[in-house]
């Protein structure tokens, strides 16, 4: 790719927001645009989810744009953080346009929840149907009581200890490791949702059984906001007072029974061939040894060790050794979410686990790694390489 | 468990006439014999359209399971805790199911497991998978 990102904008995280998405998306682009140091009417291009609420319509007459040139929509939600700002620097190097915003707006926890099973299921007759006819909550899984992604992610999890043997306890070691170390990153860091609460082993190894094996503290933050990026082109951003990040890479990968839920896939305990890093990697002429921080989509702490041994990061199995020695955390070998990711930050689908990826790169972290990549995946359906401009 | 149940629409597909009537069959390809779910128009194999369906074996193994207890619904309240289940079948097929409501099993991945179909009524069933009696013994 030959696009960076310049800027980044985003609301407050939070339970309530108290406003319409709408509102929320567009501060939320304003403020990535006043970050780029662009103008407003720079923007020409907007792309967006299909699961998002609003429309580029409401955008652009919200925002009385004079134009669009391009807009794109890509399926599901985080699934294609990455995949949308590959959709926007096609667009950019097309020509299609020149200045693309990406945004996301979600009242996630005041509005419609994602772990809550409302959002597939009617009422009719005392008892609950799905029309639903993809997972989750389809009509063939919904039956069994399968309806939010939080229990697709318990069903990964349970594949993975059982494949690898692990005991209660290792397996317990390894996914605390995760929450607790993102809980530290996001007691520092002051945007984060839950900056003010600690989390140790203990308070982990306590924690409600949500759906068994994973725990409340496995489980991301259902939170309302907004958040926006603005990606240029990268002779563009060289003109820019910004400081841009550079998409060395970006691009989207799924197969049959993959998306949306892995459901079908046929290794439970791992969601991504091979064949997606070395495509990624490949791309920026990098490999998993040259990446200084790594951001994973984190719907759940299960992710973290997927991520990580499907990329190639560590071998297969190694993950339990990894985490539990350190290796995600302050000055470990490869510093994992270091924002406190969805876990303990918050949940954009995706955008605000971008926007850390950047902010390491221009050396405004909280939790600052000397960096000049970053690696960015949702379970390998979407994923990015980052550099320092 | 279950106080969920697909639209009526879907009913009157074969995959839920077939449970409805007592059976798990499968949906499967007519040129190369190959089994596919969830059911599809074309064979993901050989791409043929000419698709029908053949009554499965019923066996299978445990790829997967997750106990919910938390309730993510309000009529989920004295449902949980319930087994949700993934079920590799004999036919190359990977089903979503569950231990029914009342049924101690103690799981293990990789074990073997038989279809029950449970029925509800006379337009819904569901194909549980148990556990292979002895199956869990080493
Ligand atoms: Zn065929």
């Amino acid at each position: 790719m030959k696009t960076s990102i310049v800027g980044i904008g985003q609301t407050e995280f939070s339970k309530d927001s108290g406003r319409s998405e709408l509102k929320l998306a567009l501060e939320a682009i304003l403020a990535a645009v006043a970050d780029a140091g662009l103008e407003v009417d720079d923007i020409d291009g907007l792309v967006r989810y299909t699961w998002d609420h609003t429309t580029e319509a409401a955008i652009v007459n919200a925002l009385g744009l004079d134009h669009l040139n391009y807009y794109g929509e890509t399926e599901f939600g985080g699934v294609n953080c990455c995949g949308a700002v590959a959709q926007a620097s096609a667009a950019i190097e097309a020509g299609l346009a020149s200045c693309i915003v990406f945004y996301r707006t979600l009242n996630a926890r005041s509005g419609v929840r994602y772990g809550r099973g409302e959002r597939v299921l009617a009422e009719e007759d005392g008892w609950l149907v799905s029309r639903q006819p993809e997972p989750p909550g389809d009509i063939y899984s919904a039956p069994f009581g399968l309806l939010v992604p939080g229990q697709h992610h318990a069903l990964y999890a349970q594949a993975y200890k059982g494949h690898y043997g692990l005991t209660d306890d290792r397996f317990t070691e390894m996914l605390g490791s995760v929450a607790v170390t993102q809980r530290a990153y996001a007691n520092r860091n002051p945007r984060a949702l839950l900056k003010d609460r600690t989390l140790d082993m203990d308070d982990y190894r306590a924690g409600r059984v949500i759906t068994a094996p994973l725990r409340v503290y496995d489980y991301c933050l259902e939170t309302d906001g907004a958040m926006a990026l603005v990606i240029v082109s990268r002779e563009r951003a060289r003109g820019l007072s910004a400081k841009a990040v550079d998409v060395l890479s970006a691009g989207q990968y799924i197969f049959p029974g993959s998306v949306p839920m892995y459901l079908y896939a046929e290794k439970a305990y791992s969601l991504v061939p091979e064949a997606a890093g070395e495509e990624l990697f490949g791309k920026a002429g990098l490999s998993p040894s040259d990446i200084d921080v790594a951001m994973l989509y984190d719907a759940t702490s299960m992710m973290v060790p997927l991520a990580l041994e499907d990329f190639g990061f560590i071998g297969r199995g190694e993950a339990q050794d990894f985490l539990t020695s350190g290796g995600n955390g302050p000055g470990g070998r490869l510093p994992v979410n270091t924002h406190g990711g969805l876990l303990s930050e918050g949940y954009f689908h995706g955008l605000n686990t971008i926007a850390e990826g950047v902010r390491q790169l221009r050396g405004e972290s909280h939790n600052q790694v000397e960096a000049e990549t970053a690696f960015v995946t949702l379970r390998g359906a979407s994923s990015m390489i980052l550099g320092r401009a | 468990m279950t106080v969920i149940r697909p639209s009526d629409e879907y009913l009157d597909q074969p995959f839920w006439k077939h449970l409805a009537a007592g059976t798990l069959h499968l949906n499967c390809c007519n040129d190369c014999g190959g089994a596919h779910h969830p059911p599809s128009p074309i064979c993901p194999r050989c791409r043929s359209f000419d698709t029908g369906w053949k009554p499965a074996s019923g066996r299978g193994t445990l790829k997967s399971f997750a106990v919910a207890e938390h309730p993510v619904h309000p009529m989920l309240a004295d449902q949980v805790p319930y087994v949700i289940t993934l079920v590799d079948l004999e036919e190359g097929v990977r089903m979503v199911s569950g231990i029914p409501k009342g049924t101690e099993a103690a799981l293990e991945i990789g074990m073997a497991l038989q279809c029950r179909v449970v029925r509800f009524d006379d337009r819904f069933a569901l194909p549980y998978f148990l556990p292979v009696a002895g199956a869990g013994e080493k």
